[in-house]
């Protein structure tokens, strides 16, 4: 299986600290990639380049064969990104919000397109209500909506469900999965809650303090520690150990 | 669509529906309005009380009217202008490039294939077709005005000076307006950046032709500059200040458009100023580095 990701040492050091410390890692194509890490270690900063929005001080990678430094353009064409507590323009309403962002991405027909992407997500009937009074949930998934406005291959979330009530997860988690089953879109995603993980996820990296201290799909990662009965104990049982 | 394209459609969406930008567009519309009426209303008494004594043979002299350009009751527009116009074109930029670093779709939108130019020069060409649309307005309505305090139509002459007057304007506006999206991509708060707005604002607007024209302040408030005292210290310091003076250039250049008595005719040097205050602007507005428009608020 080809890599939707890839990274080669790849490093981010902002003064006198080293947020991505040579993080080598590889998602397959398909893959939905959870990264996993305390606060402060270095996960969002490691989206931030891969998103080319933050160019590294060190390494490099490439998103579907396309290099984040050499060809941000084209990665850029290849991606969904969806940033943490995104708040969208309040003023505008949730049709003219999507077209904006189809435009920016070069989408010829924007209205066929987004009428399409918002039935594929059940979230047609607020297309004229502005975003201003929409839930936290509502916002989500007009997040989900824009990232993936313009098919990309690789779609990428800092703590999607951050905020959000039970209902609201579960629905982010029933669209992700489908996104990633039905249109094959390779998703890599950061976040704190376990659960959601080893119910969304095929394979999972952990972060400390900058380092990728464990990568491995999560069957894998759960089977070599048969003792332990949940991902949150295994998890804290790698991030424990030294860092190598 | 391209990013510009769609970056000027949606700035001027934006524009559209925010109610600060409302309430200034109406106020600058009103203003301009009002200047129409208040020369309307001057001539009028004028030439009424003219009449009255020239019936009562107190005097032989012509109607002071007589042989004005009808344009010259647009002169109080140019102190609004530079008053209201270019606070209004300051709030608009720095409401531009704050919205992106305020709302966090900064990030969303420099994650697609949008250069850092095309972004920024789109959202002011958004801003520029929202001020065109109120010049065009405020002339429009100046027209009809000026026709009508004139008992005829503006001839043909009359027109394109007017259209002109309203090109130079929109031409200072959009300086401002830079200054605006500059302060509102390097202030690190919103606060900051509206403050500092005002400050250049008021600067250019009030401080630098001051430095120009001390030897007679108040001609700062007037339609067409004063010129400098002359000779001595004053002079020295209005030559060095009078070419970065913008607005005392674009009084100069509206004086020669508006056909005011004081203005040199041909003289063309404040309408170039004025132009190329606004090349350099927009040049430097197109350099901005990338990371400028990520860079969240710290509010």
């Amino acid at each position: 299986m080809t890599a939707a990701i890839a990274t080669e040492r790849l490093t981010r050091v902002f003064g006198p600290v080293t947020a991505v410390d040579g993080l080598d890692l590889e998602v397959a194509e398909g893959e939905i990639f959870g990264l996993l890490g305390h606060n402060g270690a270095g996960k969002t900063t490691t989206v931030n380049m891969l998103t080319t929005l933050l160019p590294p001080t060190g390494g490099g990678a490439s998103i579907c064969g396309r290099s984040i430094t050499a060809d941000a353009a084209g990665v850029r064409r290849s991606i969904g990104y969806l940033p943490e507590n995104v708040r969208f323009y309040d003023n505008l309403t949730l049709g003219e919000n999507l077209r904006f962002f189809a435009e920016l991405s070069g989408i010829r027909r924007p209205e066929g397109r987004i009428r399409e992407v918002l039935r594929l997500l059940d979230f047609e009937g607020p297309y004229g209500q502005r975003v201003g009074t929409f839930s936290k949930g509502m916002r989500q998934r007009v997040g989900i909506a824009q990232a993936i406005l313009h098919e990309p291959k690789v779609l990428f979330l800092d703590e999607p469900t951050s905020g959000l009530d039970p209902e609201g997860v579960r629905t982010l988690r029933e669209t992700i999965v489908r996104l990633n089953r039905e249109f094959g879109i390779t998703v890599f995603m950061n976040t704190h809650l376990l659960t959601e993980v080893t119910k969304t996820c095929t394979s999972i990296g952990i972060l400390r303090a900058g380092r990728l201290i464990h990568s491995s799909s999560l069957a894998e990662t759960l089977a070599a520690f048969p003792d332990e009965e949940s991902l949150e104990a295994v998890y804290f049982r790698l991030e424990s150990q030294p860092v190598p | 669509m391209n990013a510009f394209a769609a970056s000027a459609r949606h700035e001027a969406l934006n524009i559209r529906r925010s109610r600060t930008a409302h309430i200034l567009l109406w106020v600058f519309v009103g203003m301009v309005l009002v200047s129409s009426l208040i020369g309307w209303i001057t001539n009028r008494t004028v030439t009424g009380v003219f009449d009255r004594i020239r019936a009562e043979g107190l005097t032989s002299q012509p109607n002071p009217f007589t042989g004005v350009s009808p344009l010259t009751y647009e002169r109080n527009t140019v102190i609004y202008v530079l008053l209201i116009g270019a606070l209004m074109a300051v709030v608009l930029g720095a409401q531009a490039s704050l919205r992106d670093r305020k709302s966090g779709t900064s990030a969303l939108v420099l994650s697609r294939p949008v250069g850092t130019a095309s972004r920024l020069l789109g959202q002011l060409a958004g801003i520029g077709a929202v001020l065109g649309v109120v010049l065009g307005g405020s002339v429009g309505a100046s027209w009809v005005v000026l026709g009508i305090i004139d008992a005829a139509p503006l001839g043909p002459e009359h027109t394109l000076r007017l259209l002109a007057f309203a090109a130079l304007s929109w031409v200072l506006l959009m300086a401002f307006a830079v200054l605006g999206m500059l302060t509102g991509l390097v202030s690190r708060s919103e606060t900051t950046a509206l403050l500092v707005s005002f400050v250049l604002w008021s600067a250019i607007a009030f401080v630098v032709p001051q430095l120009g024209t001390a030897a007679r302040p108040v001609t700062l408030l007037g339609p067409v500059p004063h010129p400098a005292a002359t000779g001595g210290w004053f002079d020295a310091v209005a030559a060095v200040t009078g070419p970065l003076a913008v607005t005392e250039q674009y009084k100069r250049a509206a004086g020669v458009l508006l056909q005011d008595r004081n203005a040199q005719a041909g003289d063309w040097t404040g309408a170039l100023v004025v132009a190329a205050a606004l090349l350099i602007l927009v040049l430097v507005l197109a350099v901005t580095p990338r990371r400028r428009l990520r860079r969240p608020l710290d509010e």
